[in-house]
């Protein structure tokens, strides 16, 4: 198993319950899971501990063997070695496409960041518009940027919290077909939380439904169209 | 997010306790014996000290309550000729510090003043020299309220404009009039504004020294003062400051208490300004003539006063000596400056991503600071250096070194620190606003890109604040070039700036001597609002925030 949540809960300082509760998930290498519920069900939360930037109170988180998460231990978030892509992208704005791509790459030569620069920037296809600004690009390409600048460390997990919830309907298939044709060509285990149906089928193999802060449903994307 | 060993917080718990420390010798002096002279002071000066107090803070700040709020409202809601220019030239009034308002206009209104000259030599009038005795309270009421008023100016009318316009629109739909909406609906939804302003005036006056000292008023400020200088006291110069102190935080209390929740720094991106409505022929004229008569007084005549004086007086003021003051101006104002907004992002930073109380706290203290008047932080300044230096000299002595006397309280650092404790709370107004507007999702992305806390500091968070780093240095840097009673008690021997070389030469009689170092002052002052105000307007157009 490439990555373990095991008996996971959570509690925010001002909440008087738990926002997660009993939460264990295990996941596949390569696998893509999309987590579906409802607004402030605790779906984004899940992704923020995952990346370390929650901390619950009781559980344990393992990738690749390695622990992230237990009573003991915690890594932080920039030693976890995940991709994450925000609701909003969080480009850093004083930064162009390339800086921004190439922001979390450590330890390489410059030779080869520009390498992996241009993998990426072939990757998500935005060859035409290297150097240029956050806010000179549309939502579309502003979200391939953040999953560009996600996937050039080789993170062991992709994170994606609500990819489509910012684009214009008339937007959304296509960027969904492009989104899936990124992550298999990348091959990156991605794990995305979203509240519309649609995301889940177009991009899943996997779906975990969370409700009030608990793992209701886990079954794949074929037993999902059978319900429906 | 969560953190296990956050160097903000503990550099943010560091700084805090620096700035509280001098505090404790404050304490430590309220506790101990009094000295005969406060017995004196008690029984015969604190009742005309805390009279004259009141006597000149309550009008000045009703006056300028009157103004501020008059003029705004409107500016805000009206159209009328020249309203433009009004709207800019309203806010020049305070790049005139009340010090060198209270010296231009003794010397405007002296016998041989511009006003009694014109009177007497065009009109043919004998004023009544009683009329023009600004050496008075009244005179002070008069330099404050004409010199503060654009605080109120300025804080209710930014909030009234960009928050008001549906319900301003609403009523008047509704059949509400002017003078219905002006009480009705205006009063009432820009109170935590109108609170917010004045309190601001009152701890301005109250911190003030420049003008009840030439006037020769005796509020609290003075009274700490004479104290210290004339009688040597520092005991009951103490004293008064810890009433002065308990005034302060009363005031403090009593306005969060008015104020409630309300926040008025503008966070909200859809700002929709108001319709503004055509004023009828006479009723521009009595606001056009109101908002002139304002801005006359308030900045055209003092300023063209001090312009004709410089004439007169550049051939013996422009020299070595002036340029020296300059410099020491600007060194003195940019070393605090630098200190302080580096201290302001450092505290930002770590209230930003701790969610404990003391950051919290943290907050609340480094904001106190300009509550504080000068009076009071100069003597905890001073009693803070002085034991210092006992403590390093005993301790020194103590390990055989006897060639080395430590003598911090005679130097600049005393005069960096206390500005410091003043003007920190300005500085980190400004940046903690960017923080609040970046939010922490860059931060976040910078973490989970493998950038840890400093790292993320240099590469995203300051060059995100650029704008708010600005702003803080600039609101900083002229703040420090206006002040006064601070430079005065804790400069060193023989260093002076330029306000307290105006001080200077205005308690030695050559009011026409300091209209240069005055005028460069305001110089820097209106420059810098100038500067301020266009990065406003820049701002909503910049890329950073056009996502």
């Amino acid at each position: 198993m490439y990555m373990k949540i095991n008996d996971l809960y959570f509690k925010y300082e001002n909440s008087a319950v738990d926002n997660l509760k009993n939460i264990n998930i295990e996941i596949d290498k390569g696998e893509i899971i999309g987590v579906l519920g409802e607004s402030g069900c605790g779906k984004s939360t899940l992704l923020r501990i995952i990346a370390g930037l929650e901390i619950p109170y009781k559980g344990k988180i393992i990738i690749n063997d390695k622990i992230i998460f237990n009573k003991k231990i915690f890594i932080e978030p920039e030693k976890r070695g995940i991709g994450m892509v925000f609701q909003d992208y969080a480009l850093f704005p004083h930064m162009n496409i390339d800086k921004n791509i190439t922001f979390g790459l450590k330890n390489f030569s410059r030779k080869e960041k520009r390498e992996i620069l241009d993998n990426m920037i072939e990757l998500v296809g935005l060859k035409d518009h290297l150097g240029k600004y956050p806010y000179q690009l549309s939502g579309g390409q502003q979200q391939r940027v953040a999953v560009a600048r996600a996937l050039a460390p080789n993170p062991s997990i992709l994170l994606l919290d609500e990819p489509f919830s910012n684009l214009d309907s008339h937007l959304k298939d296509q960027i969904r077909m492009d989104m899936k044709e990124i992550l298999n060509k990348s091959k990156t285990t991605c794990i995305f939380v979203t509240h519309d149906k649609e995301d889940v089928l177009s991009l899943s193999s996997r779906i975990i439904i969370i409700s009030d802060g608990v793992i209701k449903d886990d079954y794949s994307v074929e037993k999902m169209v059978d319900i429906i | 997010m969560k953190q296990k060993n956050n160097i903000f917080l503990m550099l943010t718990s560091i700084i805090i306790a620096i700035m509280l420390i001098p505090l404790i010798d404050i304490i430590g002096e309220l506790l101990s014996k009094p000295s005969e002279n406060w017995e004196h002071i008690k029984e015969y000066l604190l009742l005309d000290y805390i009279s004259d107090t009141i006597l000149v803070t309550i009008p000045s700040m009703i006056l300028a309550l009157i103004i501020g709020v008059s003029l705004a409202w409107f500016i805000s809601v009206y159209d009328f000729p020249f309203r433009n220019l009004l709207k800019w030239g309203l806010i020049l009034p305070l790049a005139i510090p009340p010090y060198i308002g209270a010296y231009t206009y003794s010397g405007i209104v002296s016998y041989t003043g511009f006003i009694q000259t014109f009177l007497r030599n065009t009109l043919n009038i004998e004023a009544n020299p009683k009329f023009f005795d600004i050496f008075s309270i009244n005179g002070s009421v008069f330099i404050f309220t004409i010199f503060l008023y654009p605080y109120i100016y300025m804080i209710v009318r930014s909030y009234i404009s960009n928050n008001s316009a549906s319900i301003i629109e609403n009523a008047r739909l509704l059949g509400e009039k002017g003078t219905g909406i002006f009480f009705r609906i205006f009063l009432p939804i820009s109170r935590g504004a109108i609170v917010a302003g004045t309190s601001l005036v009152m701890l301005e006056i109250l911190s003030d020294y420049g003008v009840v000292s030439y006037f020769g008023v005796q509020t609290f400020s003075s009274a700490i003062f004479s104290s210290w200088f004339n009688f040597s006291d520092t005991n009951s110069a103490v004293r008064l400051s810890g009433i002065l102190l308990l005034v302060v935080f009363i005031i403090i209390t009593f306005e969060k208490l008015l104020r409630g929740n309300k926040n008025f720094s503008q966070t909200n991106s859809k700002i929709r300004q108001i319709k503004r409505k055509q004023l009828g022929s006479k009723s521009s004229f009595f606001v056009y003539f109101f908002g002139l008569t304002v801005f006359f007084l308030g900045f055209i005549l003092p300023v063209g006063q001090l312009i004709y004086w410089a004439f007169l007086s550049y051939k013996d003021v422009l020299n070595i000596d002036f340029l020296k003051l300059i410099f020491n101006s600007i060194f003195i104002a940019i070393v605090s400056t630098i200190f302080i907004v580096i201290a302001s992002l450092i505290i930002g930073n770590s209230t930003r991503l701790s969610k404990k109380m003391t950051s919290k706290l943290y907050s609340k203290i480094t904001l106190m600071g300009y509550s504080i008047p000068g009076a009071i932080i100069s003597i905890t300044v001073i009693l803070f250096f002085v034991d210092l230096d006992n403590i390093l000299n005993f301790f020194i002595k103590h390990i055989g070194i006897q060639n080395i006397n430590f003598t911090f309280s005679l130097s600049i650092y005393m005069l960096i620190f206390g500005y410091f404790i003043r003007f920190l709370g300005v500085g980190y107004q400004a940046v903690e606003s960017g923080y609040e507007k970046n939010g922490k999702k860059f931060y976040e992305a910078s973490k989970i890109l493998g950038k840890n806390d400093v790292k993320t500091f240099f590469l995203i968070d300051i060059p995100m604040l650029k704008n708010a780093i600005i702003a803080s240095f600039a609101l900083v840097f002229v703040d420090i070039i206006k002040e006064l009673p601070l430079a005065l008690i804790l400069r060193p021997f023989n260093f002076n700036t330029l306000s307290t070389k105006v001080f200077n030469y205005a308690n030695d009689e050559m009011i026409i001597e300091a209209s240069i170092p005055s005028l460069f002052i305001i110089f820097v002052t209106i420059i810098v609002i100038i500067f301020l105000n266009n990065m406003g307007r820049k701002k909503k157009k910049n890329v950073y925030e056009n996502k």
